[in-house]
């Protein structure tokens, strides 16, 4: 278990990093200014992973992380103020970068297997992706339309 | 483990990182929609590129592989810190929230017939009944065992969303948002796919194309995913599977109706 979190913070950190350089560059938030937000974004990881291996329920990691980083940012919740205001200082695209690039390192091992794939499964396969993401824009978009929301 | 010691690997990412930051984000106009070019699409190509020379190792390819659940509990952590101060907003459009979830079926409809008239048979079912990501391969092997067509079919789209996904939505996404009369909330909401990379790249351009809408499309992408990840199985199990196999037997049957009377 200690191994697990020490691993968990030394990964986070270095991701933290890398975010924060990112964030400089694209973003023109100075590293310094964001440190406060990015150390809160790893603790929260650290914690839902945290209790993802502590408590016996069939719930995913991100589960937790995404309740334990909702209820410190609820307006009302003491301190809540600093966890938006800090972490505002980190950009999600700064986020997004890093993740990309680990992720293209990563698929590489499946470029085999995808240069297997026949041009039926290209065309099926775009036209899942776009299903998916245009049938529940579509759907979101009646609903909000009818609330008046929009 | 001892991932973090992988210090050839994260340098290699930091250097991704640097250049593709420097480059910045491009946009090019396609009719009424615009393509947005953004560091994170090169940083996948970059990444997939570098793995074909000899700076990328198979143990770094490897680790990176166990390292991306690390680094996308970042962005769920960010994704939360957003949705808080929002909760009132997420709660108001929280009907919206969670009958979008019933849009994935929306797969069936159109990539369904489509793969029945280029001629698969069985293979399709596993194909179009989901977007095909870690708990739908495990439920069609559960169900028809790995080496049946259904699995196959599933193992295809896994492997074309794992390649292909991420950049193949973060570029829809800019240009479906800026080209169609639908708002840009309702394809936030839509951006909680399943998956956290293609959510990244969804959301992402979504962002980088209506920066004055950010918090709210973060919010609500955020939410979503989490809305996707509780209930997307069982979507899959209860709705999505018996609905493909009713839609199956249909597309079928008028495809083999047209064979007689064309043979």
């Amino acid at each position: 278990m200690l191994r697990n979190i020490q691993e968990w913070t030394m990964v986070l950190a270095i991701i933290g990093l890398i975010t924060l350089v990112g964030n400089w560059i694209g973003y023109d938030v100075m590293p310094l200014q964001a440190i406060p937000g990015m150390l809160l974004l790893i603790g929260i990881s650290v914690a839902g992973l945290i209790l993802d291996k502590l408590l016996p329920f069939n719930i995913p990691a991100i589960a937790y992380i995404s309740l334990i980083a909702i209820t410190l940012s609820i307006p009302g919740v003491p301190g809540s103020e600093y966890v938006v205001k800090w972490t505002s200082e980190v950009n999600l695209l700064a986020i997004t970068t890093p993740i990309l690039a680990y992720a293209g390192i990563a698929i590489g091992r499946s470029w085999a297997d995808f240069a297997k794939l026949g041009w039926r499964s290209l065309v099926v396969g775009s036209l899942v992706l776009l299903g998916t993401y245009l049938g529940s824009a579509v759907i979101a978009e009646i609903i909000l339309r009818v609330q008046g929301i929009i | 483990m001892n991932l973090w010691k992988d210090w050839r690997l994260h340098a290699i990412v930091l250097g991704i990182v640097i250049v593709t930051e420097f480059i910045g984000t491009h946009q090019i106009s396609i009719g009424g929609g615009v393509v947005l070019l953004l560091p994170m699409l090169y940083a996948i190509a970059i990444g997939l590129g570098l793995y074909f020379t000899p700076v990328v190792k198979e143990k770094q390819s490897k680790n990176a592989e166990t390292l991306i659940f690390l680094a996308v509990s970042l962005l769920i952590a960010k994704f939360g810190v957003t949705i808080g101060p929002s909760i009132s907003t997420i709660l108001e459009v929280g009907p919206a929230l969670i009958l979008q979830e019933l849009g994935h079926l929306a797969t069936l409809l159109i990539a369904l017939p489509v793969a029945v008239f280029l001629g698969l048979k069985r293979e399709s079912v596993g194909m179009t009944h989901s977007i095909g990501r870690e708990p739908n391969v495990a439920l069609i092997m559960d169900k028809f065992g790995l080496n049946s067509p259904e699995g196959r079919g599933v193992m295809s789209i896994y492997i074309f969303g794992t390649i292909f996904g991420a950049v193949f939505l973060g570029l829809i996404s800019g240009i479906l948002a800026t080209a169609l009369p639908i708002h840009p909330l309702s394809f936030a909401m839509a951006s909680g796919v399943g998956s956290g990379s293609m959510m990244a790249a969804a959301s992402g351009s979504l962002v980088s194309a209506f920066p004055h809408l950010e918090t709210d499309i973060i919010a609500l992408a955020g939410a979503s995913n989490l809305i996707s990840a509780a209930t997307g199985l069982y979507v899959s199990i209860f709705i999505a599977l018996p609905l493909t196999e009713k839609m199956y037997a249909f597309f079928i049957k008028i495809r083999e109706k047209k064979n007689k009377v064309e043979g």
